[in-house]
Order: structure tokens, then C-alpha cells, then sequence
């Protein structure tokens, strides 16, 4: 099998002579230990393996190779599904989005590391040395358990873009005034402060057409005060309506509840009904796009850089684009704030959000040589050190010790916002049947946002469906 | 065509042969109706030349040239070659320097994949035509049938069998697995496609060999094959065409050194932590273009001079 | 046609020559057998796999010698064919019998059930007949939008004229275009805020135009870009057919004064019919399998969801492996029914002619 590995390319026959030759020896001299390792081509990713190839000094002496495959992010989970499930055991580490543990944990793929936690003390407060929230997100299964599985690669939260230029102008913080009796809100503090009422208001103020006067001159082209995904592809209106419903009060079906919590009654309460509406009387202050059901995290982020909205809910994720003057109308006009809220009976905002971002997992036929000098590269990883670069790089890390520093902030124009919310996220369901859950919740909400059935209807169906299904998989009683 | 070709035959004013022949007239009107329906891709072209901030601008940036004023200014873009560059070279990470994105390998490989098992296909395939054709088996039809189901069912339902066998014998990841899995991907367009031309021409020219003493490998290529240039050019365009923009089995059977464009393709449609980058998707679309385009070009000729001294079957 | 005839009996078995086959079949196993026990598996593959050439080569040259052409000449094709296409569809026919999640290590005989299920279940059938109805709308339309426009096409193109060339390369390019790419660019043309269709509307009627907005509008655009793409494959197969009709026919035709549409039906329409059907065949078969330019444009929103899209969904990001090799089974069967009727229309027309 190897043998014909090595047959590609030209330099097939050179090459076997000296595999065959070197073969023996090899072994005799230090190991050399290659972790290959399946990501999604982008740049968090991308600095990963530089920073490795750059910076990284294994240890135990060996020689390590990361060997990253990089697959193009709208293919990332066709790709990873089927080497996985057909037995290729291709890979070592894996990027995987958080929910899809459940799936790959009862397939056998992914590794459990509590015994490697449990034989590594400083491995092990590396790890509990991340926020709670991404590290029950990112490697807990069943969520909320002490078995552990991953480690953060990029963690993500929703925040909110926002154009400065916009809702600074004095013009129309004047006729907000008038029209709201409140303030528009113009500085990163003041986003913050934001509820999901006051996101609506911004959406009705700003509905201009083209030619109507926008910030002191004429809207070149038709203008939209918000946006937010409402798209019906992968996860792309769950993990927005997921938090409208946790903030007033509802609940989607709590995996930490099994197997006595119901899908029935909890999924569909009153609570989340009002959760729906409410998410889904924003949509007509949005793009028109969103009509169509195709509204999702890349093109409501479009829709901002080309300058058409004036404020988008998004992952951090997107953000260098928004920053890059190359792919940016309003690279110079940003300001950014925690995602708004729901206000609490106390009088304090409650934030609840779905979590984002990426943790890596390990898969079970990785070598006991290999898992030595993965948890090394894990711990690299996860370093102060690493960690800050990797910030600095534009990505996020969820490390108390990193994002508590005060230099963090200055990293990116939104970190500001990052640290508080993540006493706020949560993560939907890490349960094997996960993409079923999704799929037909994906399309039920499809439904409601291109109008052809109501919140209601739609979480009905939602909660029937999830009922049966878990419960035929054990996971309801 | 005998002698020198001159520049007029050259741009199609030979005659040849085929239903007839038309004038200008019938050139306007193909001009009218090709340009248009060529449009989109012309769209797609520009785009490749587009500096990347009018690439999604309102009014849609239309042209590269005002056409001496013709085309109102703000349909006009100032073309730039940039974005052909960032296709081999661009930065990876946030702010980085350029680094190689492997583009030049992608390409070599699809070059090599798809030309090499569109030529095997067509080999196999002619073979097996004038074998369904000329020398029926039991159950002809049969056979021709079932071979025609393996084009019928979704490439997702067979990937995880050929993942399985192409592991156990380690073919996965490396060229010879995905040429003979593109060989049979093509097999069954080209069988079909190749008995149908040899159904067509007349079995008297063959007899009339054999008679006199030609073998039938001699009649197989002297005088069979030569009347269906016209339908092994076409199978091998069609063949070409979707083995280049396969993309599943390419995705799931390819490794980081067999990847093929169309792969590779979409990190420009969700690229490096945004949606699509238009400009990049547009330049890599337009050199992925060309060498098909080369080839179809080249055999429009063997295409359209078409079977001249075939005579009518019945 | 010659019917083939032996010209020598087979050689004994014990004797050493080419076309041995028995011979080649006792040492090829032997030799295999010995190589699979003894070497390591990167070896052994090597080993067998020239043990089956040297049978296949035995086999090839008594073909030859006794002029057994058929089998010979279709063997090869018959062999790449079962190895790469006909194993994995069996092997998920057998599938389809079965409970099995690719993702779960259980595997259990289940009979029919998986049948049963995807077409009568509560919880799931509606989704497939749904599906199922979608793409017979999107066949009927996607292939007859490709027959009419390719071969109007292909009648635009069929003679001679200045330029011929040039102008036809124009009209064949959609189709080498990559379907991520094309699919990518039509969601852009259709797009509300940014697209060019929707400025062109917009322009002339003032009013905002959200092309994918409506069922009628998102199957339109599906359509619209797959006849675009396709409709060239059609024209180039008609066109191979025109240029191919002698063109003293047309002479003798013209001297006997028989009328333009008489010509087509009897002397120009028996070179093409071929042609055509095997336009509408691979046509219609791909038409079945119309899942990508869906994802791109829709997502299958707006009651789009096609049989094989949502097949995708189920045997790959469910991993509902042998629900969906039920599904896809009772799409081939479909598939396999409706080509049928359609050879056996051709067939009987040809008969009739």
C-alpha cells in the first residue's frame, strides 16, 4: 500500500530505491513523527501550520511533521465525512465543528483525552485554563460531561459590525432622536447597550431608497438599516434564532436533560414562538436577498463590505474581510459591539448567544507515538505565547490567561467584545443525530422566513419531528 | 481541400461539405444569437479582469472599454491582470507576505487526469462500440443497457465502496485510482455515442474489403474508424468536458498532490474567512477555460467536415 | 454482418501457448494463492494484478485466433467497467437490504424495510415524494428546454457560412464551464441587490425585482441556467448528425423538387434520430441527477429540493447510507423505466419507418 503511495509524482522510481534503502535505518536513528491533519482552508488555519512550520521545537527531539490538508471550507465536511466513515483513517487531528462530536464520537472516530489528561497534569491545566463555555462547546460529549475530546482552533462568537460613518452622522442621530426618543447608537458602547428592539428600530429608520437622503447625501443605491443570517443552507438561521430564543426565555430541546427532557412543549413553548416572531419581524428591514431563503453568514456579510447595510450580526470570523480596504467599502468606517440582547426584568441585558468557531479533535488510530507528540503540539498550541500571536494574526483564542490581558483588545477592533460574551454562549446539539435535527429545523425556518408558514406552525413541526427522532434514539423517554 | 489555404478559406469560406450553403445573412443572425447566448460567460471573463472592489458594484460593472463611447461610463471598468496573478501567488493568512497556493499544480494534474483517461475511455470504448456494433453478442442490448446504468445513479451513492476499494489496494490519492475511475466514468457516454456512428455508416464498404482479403483489423481501421473521425472528435470533447468539471469523486479520491482545479476552485467561493471572492473565482474559471476551449476549437474542424463518403444504410 | 465462426479447437490444457486459458487460469491462482499467503500486502497486490493480466491476455489471444471479436473487443471496457462501477452499485444494492448508518459500527438485515420506509413513513416520505416530484419537473423542463434550443441551434449552424467557426466555439462554451463556477455567477445574476438581471428589471420598471423569491421564480432560474449550460451538448450531437448527411441527396431531393420539410422528415431527420435519442437519453439521465446547481441557488428552498439533493443530504451529511441506497434504487428504477420507454418508442419507430 505504501509502495504504491509513493508511485506518484516523478520521482517514483528514485523515491523507492530510497525508502527501500533508508527503510531499515530509519529506525536505528531519532523517529520521525508526521501528524497529518484535515482543516479548512482559511487563514486561522493557514497561520496554524505557519506558526508550526516556524516557531515549532517538539521536545522529545524527534523530528515532527504536520502534514495539513487543506480542503476549500464548502466541501470541508463532505470530505471529512467520508474519509472518516469509510475507514480511510487518514487523518490524526481533525477540525471539527463542535456539533458534530456526537456523530463521530459513537462512530469511534474521535478520541476521548481524559487518560492523556489524566497522565499530563500540565496538559490538563492548559486545557482548564479556557473559558468554560467554548470548552464545554468545543470538547465535551455529551455536552456539559467530563469526558473530554477537543481543543479550541478558532473559537467564535456573533458580533455586531457596524458602520460608524452611518450612525454617527449628526443628521440622522437627530431625526433617531425625534423619531425613537433614544439615542442612535454610534459608539462601541453604545451597540452594546443595543436590544433586539432597538435593532429593529435601526432597521425601520434606515430603510432608504435609492436617491433618499443617507447621511447627508443621496443613498446611491437602496439602503437597509440591518442584517442578519436567515439563510436555509448548513446552520445558517439556526444559530441566530437559537439565541433569540435562550434570551426571552425559551429553550431549544436540552441534550443536558436527557432522557428526561422533551422535544414537545419545550421546543414549541410559548416563549419560543414570541423568540420566532420576533427574529422573523426583522427580516423585512433587511436586504431583499433574504427573501429568497439565500441570506446566510457570507452574504449578509457581502451585503456590509459593499456598504448597503448598516449593521450586520456575523461571526468574527468574517472579520478580516470587513477590514481589508482590497474586499471593503467601509474598511475605515467600523465599529463594532457585543450582539444585542434582550432586557432582563432587572434591568440588565440578557445576552444568550449560539457559540461559533472550531475545536480540533484527535481520531482514535493515532499512534501512541503520535499522541505523544500531539499533545505536545497541542500545549505549543495553546501556550501564552502562541496564543497571542495567533490573536495578533486575527484569530481568537479562548485562553483566560490571553484574552484577560490588556493587550488583547488591541489586537482587533472587536475583541473589545469578545470577552463578555463568552459568559454568554452556549452550544446547540452535540447528539449523533445532529444533522437530522438540523436539516429539517433548517427547512422548517426556511419556510417561515420566506413567509409561507408562521412561528407557530413552524416550531410545531420542529418539536414533533425532534420528539420522534430522539425518542426512537433513546434519547427522549 | 488540396493546395495552399488561404486566408478567406481559412475563416470558413471553403466549402464544404455538409446540408448547404448560407451567405452573410445566415452569419448575422449566428453572430446575434451566439453573442448573446455567449454573454454570461463573457461576463464571467471580465470579471477575471475587474479590480476587486467594482466587482460587485450598482450599476454592474459591464465592459472593459467604453467602445469609443459607446458604453456609458459607469458600466466601465479599468481592466487589471492582478487577479490572474493572485491565482498562483497570493497571501494565505491575515496580512501575510504572497505565498505559492499550489494552483500550478492543480492544473497540471487536471491536464494530466482528464487527458489521459478520456483518451483510455475512448480507446476501450471505440473498441467495445464496434464490438457491440459489428459482432452482436447474445443479450447485446442487454449489456449496452446495463452499462448505460452506470451513469444513472448519483455519484454519492457508489463514493464509499470506491473509497473502501481503492484504499485496500492503496490506490487512493494517487493518479492511476482516479484515470481509471474517470476511464469508467466515460465509458458509457462513449460506447453509446460511438456504436451510434458506426450503426450509421454502411456495411458495404466493409463487406466489399473483406472480400477482398482485408483483415478485420485492416477494415476496423482503414476503413471504419476514418468515417467516424467526426464522432470520436465529439466523444472526446463530451468526454473531456465533464471528466475537466468533475468535482466529487475528484474531492472524495484526490489527495493534497492529485487535487484537481474544480476542487480547488471553491476556496475562491468561500475564500479565506468570507464568501466568494468573485474576481479570484472569475480568473481561475477563465484559465481553467482555455484549454478546453483549445481542444474543442481545434476539433470543430474534424467535428463539421463530417463523414463524406458514407452512403446511406437500407 | 459475418457471423464469427471457430477456426481452431482450443489447445489442451497441458500444453504451453498464449491462448491457453485453462492453463493461464491453474497458474494465475496458484501463483496468486502463493503471493497472497507468503508476501506482504503491497507486494501481493502487484503479484495478482499481473496474474490477471496474464489470464485476461490468454483469454484476449484465444479470442482473437478463434475470431470471437465480440467479447474481445468489449471485454476490456466490460472489466474497467465492473471494477469501478458495477461493484460499488451492487455493493449498494446489498446495502439497501440492510439497517446501516456509515457512522455507526451495526449492521442488521432488514429485508425491504428500507423500502417501505422511505416511501411510506411519516416522519420521512413526504420529503422524498416531494423531492421525487420536483425533479420530475425539473426533467421535463431542464430537457426539453435542451432539446429545443440545441437543436435549433444545431439548425442555425448545420450549413455553411462565413465565420462558422468562430461564432459556434461562442456558443459551446457554457458548457465547459465548471458547474461551481457557472452555478456560483447565476446566483450573482439573480441576485436582488448586486445582479444584473435584477438592475435590468429594476431599470425598466422601477419596481425591485427578487427573481428567487417564488417557487415559479427559483425553478425559472434553475432551469434557465441548466438549459444554458446544456443545450450546446445537445446542438453538438444534432450538428454531428446534419453534417453528416451526404449532400448529393439533397441534390437528387432538389432535382425531384421535394418540398424543405419533406427533405428534413426523409432525408435528413434518419441521419440525426440517432442522435437525438442519445441526446434525450443522457440528457433526461442527468436531469435525474440535477442536485449541484440547486445548492448553488437555492439550497433547495422554494419547494426546489430535487431526489438527488436530497439524497446528498441523507446518505452524506446523515449518514443514512443504506436509506439512501433505498432511495437512489427507486430512482434508477424510474430512470431505467422512462429510458426504456424511450428506446422502445425510438425502436418502434425505426421499425415503422
Amino acid at each position: 500500500m505504501t509502495v504504491m503511495t509513493k508511485m506518484k509524482g516523478f520521482a517514483a522510481a528514485a523515491g523507492l530505491a530510497a525508502t527501500l534503502l533508508t527503510g531499515a535505518a530509519s529506525y536505528a536513528v531519532a523517529d520521525e513523527v508526521t501528524l497529518t491533519m484535515a482543516v479548512p482552508d482559511w487563514p486561522p488555519t493557514r497561520i496554524m501550520k505557519k506558526f508550526f512550520d516556524e516557531q515549532y521545537k517538539p521536545k522529545s527531539g524527534n523530528t515532527v511533521k504536520l502534514d495539513v490538508d487543506f480542503i476549500p471550507w464548502p466541501d470541508f465536511y463532505t470530505r471529512v465525512n467520508a474519509s472518516l466513515t469509510s475507514g480511510e483513517q487518514k487523518y490524526n487531528f481533525i477540525v471539527s465543528d463542535s456539533q458534530w462530536l456526537g456523530a463521530f464520537v459513537e462512530g469511534g472516530y474521535y478520541r476521548k483525552i481524559n487518560d492523556l489528561l489524566d497522565a499530563d497534569p500540565e496538559f490538563k491545566k492548559t486545557l482548564m485554563n479556557i473559558h468554560p463555555n467554548p470548552l464545554n462547546a468545543y470538547s465535551t460529549y455529551p455536552y456539559k460531561s467530563e469526558n473530554y475530546y477537543g481543543f479550541p482552533q478558532f473559537p467564535d462568537v456573533l458580533v455586531n459590525y457596524a458602520r460608524k460613518d452611518i450612525i454617527c452622522n449628526e443628521e440622522e442621530q437627530k431625526n433617531f432622536q425625534a423619531k425613537y426618543g433614544k439615542k442612535l447608537p454610534c459608539t462601541g458602547e453604545e451597540l452594546d447597550a443595543m436590544t433586539w428592539d432597538d435593532f429593529k428600530n435601526v432597521g425601520e429608520f434606515f430603510r432608504r431608497k435609492k436617491g433618499e437622503m443617507l447621511a447627508g447625501a443621496p443613498a446611491e443605491d437602496d439602503f437597509y438599516g440591518i442584517a442578519f443570517q436567515a439563510g436555509k443552507g448548513y446552520d445558517f438561521s439556526s444559530m441566530q434564532i437559537n439565541g433569540f430564543i435562550w434570551q426571552m426565555g425559551g429553550n431549544i430541546w436540552d441534550e443536558t436533560q436527557a432522557p428526561t427532557g422533551q422535544a414537545e412543549g419545550v421546543v414549541n413553548s410559548p416563549e419560543a414562538v414570541a423568540a420566532l416572531e420576533k427574529y422573523l419581524s426583522m427580516l423585512e428591514y433587511m436586504p431583499p436577498v433574504a427573501k429568497t431563503g439565500t441570506m446566510d453568514i457570507f452574504k449578509s456579510d457581502e451585503l456590509f463590505r459593499e456598504g448597503k447595510v448598516a449593521m450586520n450580526i456575523d461571526w468574527i470570523g468574517l472579520g478580516e474581510a470587513s477590514l481589508d480596504p482590497k474586499s471593503s467599502k467601509v474598511s475605515d468606517k467600523l465599529v463594532f459591539g457585543q450582539m444585542p440582547g434582550t432586557m432582563g426584568p432587572d434591568g440588565k441585558i440578557i445576552r444568550w448567544s449560539n457559540i461559533g468557531g472550531q475545536p480540533f479533535v484527535l481520531t482514535t488510530w493515532t499512534t501512541d507515538a503520535q499522541i505523544k507528540e500531539a499533545v505536545e503540539f497541542v500545549k505549543w498550541w495553546l501556550s501564552d505565547d502562541i496564543q497571542h500571536q495567533f490573536a495578533a494574526g486575527g484569530g481568537q483564542s479562548a485562553v483566560k490567561s490571553v484574552y484577560e490581558d490588556p493587550k488583547y483588545v488591541t489586537y482587533r477592533p472587536w475583541n473589545r467584545a469578545w470577552a463578555p460574551q463568552l459568559d454568554w454562549q452556549k452550544d446547540v446539539w452535540h447528539v449523533p443525530q445532529f444533522f437530522e435535527l438540523l436539516t429539517q429545523q433548517q427547512d422548517q425556518f426556511d419556510l417561515a422566513i420566506t413567509g409561507k408558514q408562521d412561528a407557530k406552525t413552524t416550531l410545531d413541526n420542529i418539536a414533533k419531528f425532534q420528539q420522534e427522532v430522539l425518542k426512537s434514539g433513546g434519547l427522549i423517554q | 481541400m488540396s493546395g495552399k489555404v488561404s486566408i478567406l478559406e481559412a475563416l470558413g469560406f471553403r466549402k464544404a461539405s455538409g446540408v448547404g450553403e448560407a451567405g452573410w445573412g445566415r452569419t448575422l443572425a449566428a453572430a446575434i444569437i451566439s453573442f448573446i447566448y455567449f454573454l454570461p460567460v463573457l461576463f464571467i471573463i471580465f470579471t477575471a479582469i475587474k479590480p476587486q472592489d467594482v466587482a460587485l458594484s450598482v450599476p454592474p460593472t459591464l465592459s472593459p472599454t467604453s467602445l469609443f463611447g459607446l458604453i456609458p461610463d459607469q458600466f466601465v471598468f479599468t481592466p487589471t491582470l492582478e487577479n490572474f496573478g493572485s491565482v498562483f501567488e497570493r497571501s494565505m493568512t491575515v496580512g501575510g507576505a504572497p505565498e505559492p497556493t499550489g494552483f500550478d499544480r492543480y492544473f497540471f494534474n487536471s491536464i494530466v487526469i482528464a487527458s489521459s483517461s478520456v483518451l483510455l475511455a475512448l480507446v476501450i470504448g471505440t473498441l467495445a462500440a464496434f464490438g457491440f456494433s459489428r459482432y452482436p453478442l447474445k443479450g447485446n442490448d442487454t449489456y449496452l443497457f446495463i452499462i448505460l446504468t452506470t451513469r444513472m445513479l448519483p455519484a454519492i451513492v457508489v463514493i464509499i465502496p470506491v473509497i473502501l476499494m481503492f484504499r485496500a489496494v492503496g490506490l487512493s490519492g494517487s493518479y492511476t485510482g482516479i484515470i481509471l475511475l474517470y476511464t469508467a466514468f466515460n465509458l458509457a457516454f462513449t460506447i453509446w455515442m460511438m456504436k451510434s456512428f458506426f450503426d450509421e455508416l454502411s456495411l458495404d464498404v466493409e463487406d466489399a474489403a473483406r472480400i477482398d482479403g482485408s483483415s478485420d483489423v485492416r477494415v476496423f481501421f482503414k476503413i471504419a474508424l476514418p468515417q467516424v473521425i467526426a464522432g470520436l472528435a465529439a466523444t472526446f470533447v463530451f468526454g473531456l468536458i465533464l471528466t475537466w468539471n468533475e468535482f466529487l469523486f475528484a474531492l472524495l479520491l484526490s489527495g493534497p498532490d492529485t487535487r484537481t482545479v474544480p476542487v480547488a476552485m471553491n476556496q475562491a467561493v468561500s475564500s479565506g474567512g468570507r464568501g466568494t471572492d468573485w474576481t479570484l473565482l472569475a480568473a481561475i474559471e477563465t484559465l481553467f477555460l482555455i484549454p478546453v476551449f483549445l481542444v474543442t476549437f481545434f476539433l470543430q474542424n474534424h467535428l463539421l467536415r463530417g463523414v463524406t463518403f458514407g452512403t446511406v444504410k437500407r | 454482418m459475418n457471423a464469427p465462426t471457430a477456426t481452431a479447437s482450443p489447445p489442451p490444457l497441458t500444453r504451453i501457448a498464449p491462448d491457453n486459458w485453462k492453463l493461464a487460469i491453474l497458474v494465475g491462482v496458484l501463483v496468486s494463492l502463493v503471493a497472497v499467503l507468503a508476501a506482504p500486502a503491497a507486494v501481493s497486490f502487484w503479484i495478482v494484478g499481473a496474474m490477471a493480466a496474464l489470464i485476461a491476455a490468454a483469454f484476449a489471444i484465444n479470442a482473437y485466433r478463434r475470431k470471437y471479436y465480440g467479447g474481445l473487443l468489449v471485454a476490456p471496457a466490460i472489466a474497467v467497467l465492473f471494477v469501478m462501477n458495477i461493484f460499488p452499485l451492487l455493493w449498494s444494492l446489498g446495502l439497501s437490504f440492510f439497517a446501516y448508518q456509515s457512522n455507526q459500527q451495526s449492521i442488521r438485515f432488514v429485508g425491504l424495510a428500507n423500502y417501505v420506509k422511505v416511501l411510506t413513513s411519516e416522519l420521512t416520505a413526504t420529503a422524498n415524494w416531494l423531492a421525487l416530484i420536483n425533479t420530475a419537473i425539473f426533467v421535463i423542463f431542464t430537457v426539453a428546454a435542451q432539446m429545443i434550443v440545441g437543436f435549433l441551434l444545431a439548425m442555425l449552424f448545420a450549413k455553411q457560412f462565413p465565420l462558422r467557426k468562430y461564432l459556434l466555439i461562442l456558443v459551446l462554451t457554457p458548457m465547459m464551464l465548471s458547474v461551481v463556477a457557472s452555478g456560483v455567477f447565476f446566483t450573482y445574476y439573480y441576485d436582488p441587490t448586486f445582479g444584473i438581471l435584477s438592475y435590468v428589471v429594476n431599470s425598466l420598471t422601477g419596481e425591485q425585482f427578487v427573481l428567487m423569491s417564488t417557487k415559479l421564480g427559483a425553478v425559472t432560474g434553475i432551469v434557465f441556467a441548466d438549459a444554458w449550460m446544456w443545450s450546446p451538448f445537445v446542438m453538438l450531437l444534432v450538428l454531428a448528425g446534419l453534417v453528416s448527411v451526404p449532400k448529393y441527396l439533397y441534390e437528387a431531393a432538389a432535382i425531384d423538387r421535394v418540398s424543405k420539410w419533406r427533405q428534413f422528415w426523409t432525408i435528413t431527420f434518419p441521419y440525426i434520430r440517432g442522435l437525438l435519442m442519445l441526446a434525450l437519453l443522457f440528457r433526461t439521465i442527468e436531469a435525474f441527477k440535477l442536485a449541484d446547481l440547486v445548492i448553488l441557488l437555492t439550497k433547495g428552498g422554494n419547494d426546489t429540493m430535487t431526489i438527488s439533493y436530497h439524497l446528498i443530504r441523507i446518505a452524506n451529511e446523515q449518514n443514512k447510507t443504506s436509506e439512501g441506497a433505498a432511495i437512489s434504487y427507486i430512482m434508477l428504477f424510474m430512470v431505467i423505466v422512462l429510458t426504456n420507454l424511450y428506446l422502445y418508442l425510438a425502436n418502434r419507430r425505426s421499425q415503422g419507418a
